[in-house]
């Protein structure tokens, strides 16, 4: 298939029809609302099912019934959305149900800004409902990794029962790239599972269900929940490296679109000789910790790491885990949609390097 | 095969209110501001109206510094609603829609029909004043890709907007893979979309590295030659780094890492 152009936006409602995904639930949004857009015109095409709920409460929990019937599913909000639907998420792990979740993030807290921020990191990756849960969290800082990271979450997803979410900042939504997309019609159809309702049809009776009365039994499904985040923390972590090829004074941690800016300021300081390494998360949860952990023990000397972000430090809490106190953590960052330029960060990265050499 | 070299593109002294509308996407700013800062080197007064009420991000506001450093009067909101996803239409805009000879006001719509709808209110003005609607069309886009799919998002324009398209813009890339065949393709499609219509083909927009290619040097349509404006945050436009925002951004002041302990057990075992 030759290349379109796409808003990121677009391209993840596509990326989802490519997966097989042809039943959505949302409400609108600013700055993801390309995605129902884009869905109502697109799932009447290949007879799916697109439903505009009355609120983001409604979407998790339509989403949740739909996962409950073993359909492909998926809901797509930006960050005061996915607060309201914290609840919402909460159950489907509990029940582990497979489905995807896109928050488009926009500048916080409250209502904030619609401008770009990845300031949910938080919200993402300590599971924001109540309970002793975890979401599969994806950062893509392309538009095509976008649709790539999309296909993997709704693998992920039912490869472990479990919500799937991609996470990334309004301007990998809102700004357009060139991109390509698997076949369509090539994605395989939800597997037979012994979980999922619907005619009973002689078998025996199925339940899906997230209260459980006696502690015990409780305990026991939390125990079972455990063993799953820790074998998806042991398998599913992804990662790029970036600038490495000789050697590394100073390692800079960025992830989406803060990743690229970073990428053209370290390009720009290469050229000055300065050597400097990114290292950039596509797993947001499970964190990389081990990959990011030999990157820093290969930076040369006591050079430090420089954590940038659209945020106030959030990802900066997973940094200093890894690091755990082996090295200076530096950090930078925005609000309020006020995204740093090439220039500043280059800037920072030279700061830095002063006290290095 | 015919050797002149393309024209850039003209205006007569009746056009003097062109509206760009069309798909989602479509390079509607691109071209906008782009065609303001052309038309306004060719010695004409330019003054651009941010009509999107459609997009959050990308809109012609995000060049104002530069096409005002230019010469050309940008109307978008004041203040800080000039980051609003609001449909805010501003009472100067009226007063755009009848310029005297030698000035061009340039209308940058939002895309699809609903964008296009905020041009229905200003109906009256436009009929009388007389405007220009040009289709922006670029066939790499989705719902985009063929004469069908161009004509129905016309009508559907020509529905929520109550005026009639009256002009093509080919504007067919893919961003930096553009290549001269994909331009090309583009405007073959955008020249049936026009003879479907019965409208002209206006112009021909291109990336400024690909203008000179042999085969789009010698097209028979106008060529306006682009410049990218509309760049993500990684692409700096210095020509436009005096912007409002970029300028207020460096001056806020950045948080500090405050040094903190860490105990705790991820990706440790469980205490259950």
């Amino acid at each position: 298939m030759s290349k379109v152009l796409m808003k990121g936006n677009e391209a993840l409602g596509e990326a989802a029809v490519r997966a097989g995904c042809v039943h959505f639930f949302g409400y609108p949004i600013t700055p993801q609302t390309e995605v129902p857009e884009y869905l109502v015109k697109r799932l009447r095409e290949v007879g799916g099912t697109f439903v505009q709920a009355e609120s983001e409460v409604a979407s998790i929990n339509m989403v949740m019934g739909a996962a409950g019937m073993g359909v492909r599913c998926m809901t797509s909000s930006s960050s005061p959305g996915i607060s309201l639907m914290a609840e919402g998420m909460s159950y489907i792990a509990a029940c582990e149900l497979p489905c995807v979740v896109i928050n488009m993030m926009r500048a916080g807290p409250g209502l904030g800004g619609i401008l770009p921020a990845q300031s949910d990191y938080f919200q993402a990756t300590r599971g924001h409902g109540h309970g002793d849960y975890q979401v599969i969290v994806l950062a893509p800082s392309s538009v095509q990794e976008a649709v790539d990271l999309t296909t993997l979450a709704f693998e992920l997803s039912e490869k472990y029962r479990n919500p799937a979410m991609v996470c990334a900042d309004g301007m990998i939504g809102q700004m357009m790239e060139p991109v390509e997309f698997p076949e369509e019609g090539a994605a395989t159809p939800m597997p037979e599972n012994d979980w999922s309702l619907g005619a009973r049809d002689g078998r025996e009776r199925r339940i899906v269900n997230s209260l459980y009365l006696s502690p015990e039994d409780l305990h026991r499904h939390n125990l079972k929940l455990k063993a799953k985040y820790d074998e998806i923390a042991a398998n599913e972590t992804r990662q790029e490296i970036y600038g490495t090829d000789d050697g590394y004074d100073v390692l800079v941690v960025a992830f989406g679109t803060m990743a690229r800016i970073c990428k053209t300021a370290i390009d720009e300081v290469r050229a000055e000789g300065l050597r400097v390494a990114l290292f950039r998360p596509i797993t947001l949860n499970p964190y990389p910790f081990g990959a990011l952990r030999d990157a820093m023990d290969a930076i040369e000397g006591d050079g430090p790491v420089l954590d940038i972000e659209m945020s106030m430090g959030q990802m900066l809490y997973d940094v200093k885990l890894a690091a755990e106190g082996s090295r200076r953590i530096e950090f930078y960052g925005t609000a309020g949609g006020v995204v740093p330029s090439p220039d500043e960060v280059a800037e920072k990265i030279r700061g830095l390097m002063q006290g290095v050499q | 095969m015919t050797t002149t070299q393309s024209a850039p593109p003209t205006v007569t002294s009746t056009e003097r209110v062109i509206a760009l509308v069309g798909g989602y996407g479509s390079g509607k700013t691109e071209v906008s501001v782009n065609l303001a800062l052309h038309l306004r080197n060719h010695r004409l007064g330019v003054q651009i109206a941010d009509l999107d009420v459609v997009n959050p991000y990308f809109r012609c506001r995000e060049a104002r510094t530069l096409m005002r450093r230019h010469g050309v009067r940008v109307v978008v909101p004041p203040g800080a609603q000039v980051y609003a996803d609001l449909p805010i239409v501003l009472p100067e805009i009226a007063g755009m829609l009848h310029p005297p000879e030698g000035l061009v006001s340039i209308l940058d719509v939002g895309g699809d029909d609903v964008g296009a709808r905020v041009l229905s209110s200003f109906r009256p003005h436009l009929l009388d004043g007389g405007y220009e609607l040009w289709q922006v069309v670029n066939a790499r886009r989705p719902f985009s890709d063929s004469v069908a799919a161009c004509l129905a998002m016309q009508d559907a324009i020509h529905s929520s907007s109550r005026l009639r398209v009256t002009g093509i813009v080919s504007n067919t890339h893919l961003m930096e893979e553009t290549t001269e065949e994909i331009i090309l393709e583009g405007v073959e499609l955008a020249r049936a979309v026009a003879l479907a219509a019965d409208v002209p083909l206006r112009m021909v927009a291109v990336m400024e590295d690909l203008a000179d290619a042999p085969r789009i040097r010698t097209l028979p349509e106008p060529v306006l030659r682009l410049r990218r404006r509309m760049l993500p945050p990684w692409l700096t436009d210095r020509e436009n780094a005096h912007d409002e925002r970029a300028t207020a951004a460096r001056h806020i002041p950045m948080a500090k890492a405050t040094p903190q302990r860490f105990g705790c057990g991820i990706g440790g075992t469980c205490h259950g």
